[in-house]
């Protein structure tokens, strides 16, 4: 049985550091230890205004986890429908998908954002009190939007990644499952997207931390994410060059720290290839 | 044998490539208990014909019923009917997130709703019968080629089949573990097994097979007992085939 192993590189995530590699390995440990000693050194000689920002962010720390884990949330779910649907010999099921991941694929995340947000916004004000649903739309919640556009837009994404992730499993699994009696549905869950899934988590840790970084474009429909509360000082104190270097040190120390969380994770999962 | 015992009956089947006949108008029927034994040249349909008894091959033509059901009725589950006829594979096929005994139990439970205990006891006595119960606990990655095959042929036991398809069985392995998988495929030919078995190797075929049939170009050439088959073979293809390999 050849034992392939594929990877699949979707996405614009930071780079996912592995053992193996020394060069991005050891480039990680230099990123992280000098943005936290450029935070520590920043703060304990300059503290007004650069402890003063950090001490501004953890609220919009918090912000930017909530859209960017309920977000991702909602992508897994539509990914792995899509992810489906691409594969679905149905063929008007196939169409549907396809169709989905072309148009959001072929349109600016920011975009999206003011689509879901201000257009859609514009048309939901004249619906009528008649309805739950109808008030809550009226009343859509910025960070709804913000979730609803980016969920929306990285489910298109996934759905590749769970696509690829499903065909990159032999077809001799498959054919085994289904001679033993188990029909589409049951080899899918059993069989193929348990062993799809390692290759599947890489992209998907890839994707969570690309749309992490994309969450600071939320900033723009005030929610208070990290840049937004960045934003709110900077205004305030006038102080743009310390509030931003701030701002990004924090976004970089997180992507570091969750990169090396996926290839920690990524090297767990491959537990039944060790000999 | 009387036609009553039939458990495969095979119709006029022919298959399409596009233009290439891969089945040409095949008719075969095996009787319970049977040992049949498919050879033939690379390309002449033998595999194709085994993967369509079971629908893992679809047929353009012809019928194919077994244990009286026709298995491309869509009124007929070919999910039930597929859990009475095993399957081996020339790639094993195992499942390499599953340990051996997980391998071996998950259909019985997932499928037959088997009780766990009951199931790893019914598995733990398959292990042991194709000799490596030892290895009950780790992933397929740690066997050798031949000790995955026996699981393989474990693993459709353990849905306790009527029939068992195989498909090549020993065309993947080294020459040193062809001998280990071929013992328990006799065992189990004298056990009463229902076999049908496409394969090159010839001692077996000899050894096992109530008859041989020879397939070529998509079509049955010749069936006939080991004796007629090696002994008195017919059909100039048959005999250019026996003289190449023999």
């Amino acid at each position: 049985m050849a034992e392939k192993k594929v990877v699949i590189d979707i996405g614009d995530g930071a780079a996912l550091p592995r053992r193996r590699d020394r060069g991005l390995f050891s480039a990680w440990w230099i990123s992280l230890i000098g943005a936290l000693g450029l935070i520590a050194y920043l703060c304990i000689t300059r503290p007004d205004p650069y402890w003063r920002v950090l001490k501004f962010l953890p609220d919009g720390i918090v912000v930017t986890f909530q859209v960017t884990i309920m977000s991702i949330l909602l992508a897994l779910v539509l990914g792995l429908i899509t992810g489906l649907g691409r594969i679905s010999k149905n063929r008007v099921i196939n169409l549907i998908a396809s169709t989905y991941v072309e148009v959001v694929r072929g349109i600016p995340l920011l975009v999206q954002l003011f689509y879901i947000y201000f257009a859609l916004g514009q048309v939901f004000a004249n619906l009528p009190d008649s309805n739950a649903l109808f008030i809550f739309l009226k009343n859509m919640p910025p960070l709804v939007a913000a979730v609803i556009a980016m969920g929306f837009c990285y489910g298109a994404y996934m759905g590749e990644v769970f696509r690829a992730g499903i065909e990159s499993i032999d077809h001799g699994q498959t054919e085994a499952a289904r001679s033993l009696g188990f029909n589409r549905t049951q080899t899918m869950f059993y069989v193929i997207l348990p062993q799809a899934w390692r290759t599947i988590l890489p992209p998907v840790g890839n994707e969570f931390i690309a749309l992490l970084k994309d969450s600071s474009l939320v900033s723009i429909l005030a929610v208070s994410d990290i840049l937004r509360r960045g934003r709110e000082f900077a205004s305030v104190t006038f102080n743009y060059f310390e509030t931003y270097t701030m701002v990004a040190l924090v976004y970089l120390v997180i992507t570091l720290i969750l990169s090396k969380a996926v290839s920690t994770m990524e090297e767990r999962l491959n537990y039944y290839e060790r000999r | 044998m009387n036609a009553a015992e039939k458990i495969i009956s095979i119709r006029n089947v022919s298959k399409f490539f596009g233009d290439l006949k891969a089945l040409n108008d095949v008719s075969l029927d095996i009787h319970a208990r049977e040992k049949v034994v498919i050879i033939g040249p690379s390309g002449s349909g033998k595999s194709t014909l085994l993967r369509s008894i079971n629908r893992l091959e679809s047929i353009d033509q012809g019928t194919i019923t077994v244990d009286g059901k026709n298995i491309n009725n869509p009124k007929n589950d070919i999910n039930a009917l597929r859990m009475e006829m095993g399957m081996v594979f020339q790639s094993f096929n195992l499942f390499p997130h599953k340990t051996v005994l997980q391998n071996l139990t998950m259909a019985p439970i997932k499928l037959k709703k088997v009780p766990r205990p009951q199931a790893e006891e019914l598995a733990m006595g398959l292990l042991k019968k194709v000799g490596i119960e030892e290895k009950s606990a780790v992933y397929p990655v740690k066997l050798s080629g031949g000790q995955k095959q026996r699981v393989a042929i474990a693993r459709a036991l353990a849905m306790t089949p009527k029939i068992m398809l195989f498909d090549e069985p020993t065309s993947a392995l080294d020459p040193e573990m062809i001998g280990e998988v071929l013992d328990v495929m006799v065992t189990l030919a004298r056990e009463g097994m229902t076999m049908a078995v496409v394969t090159h190797e010839m001692g077996f075929a000899r050894e096992v097979a109530d008859r041989i049939v020879f397939m070529d170009q998509g079509e049955i050439v010749e069936v006939g007992t080991p004796d007629h088959f090696f002994e008195r073979p017919e059909h100039p293809r048959l005999k250019k085939f026996l003289s190449q390999i023999l």
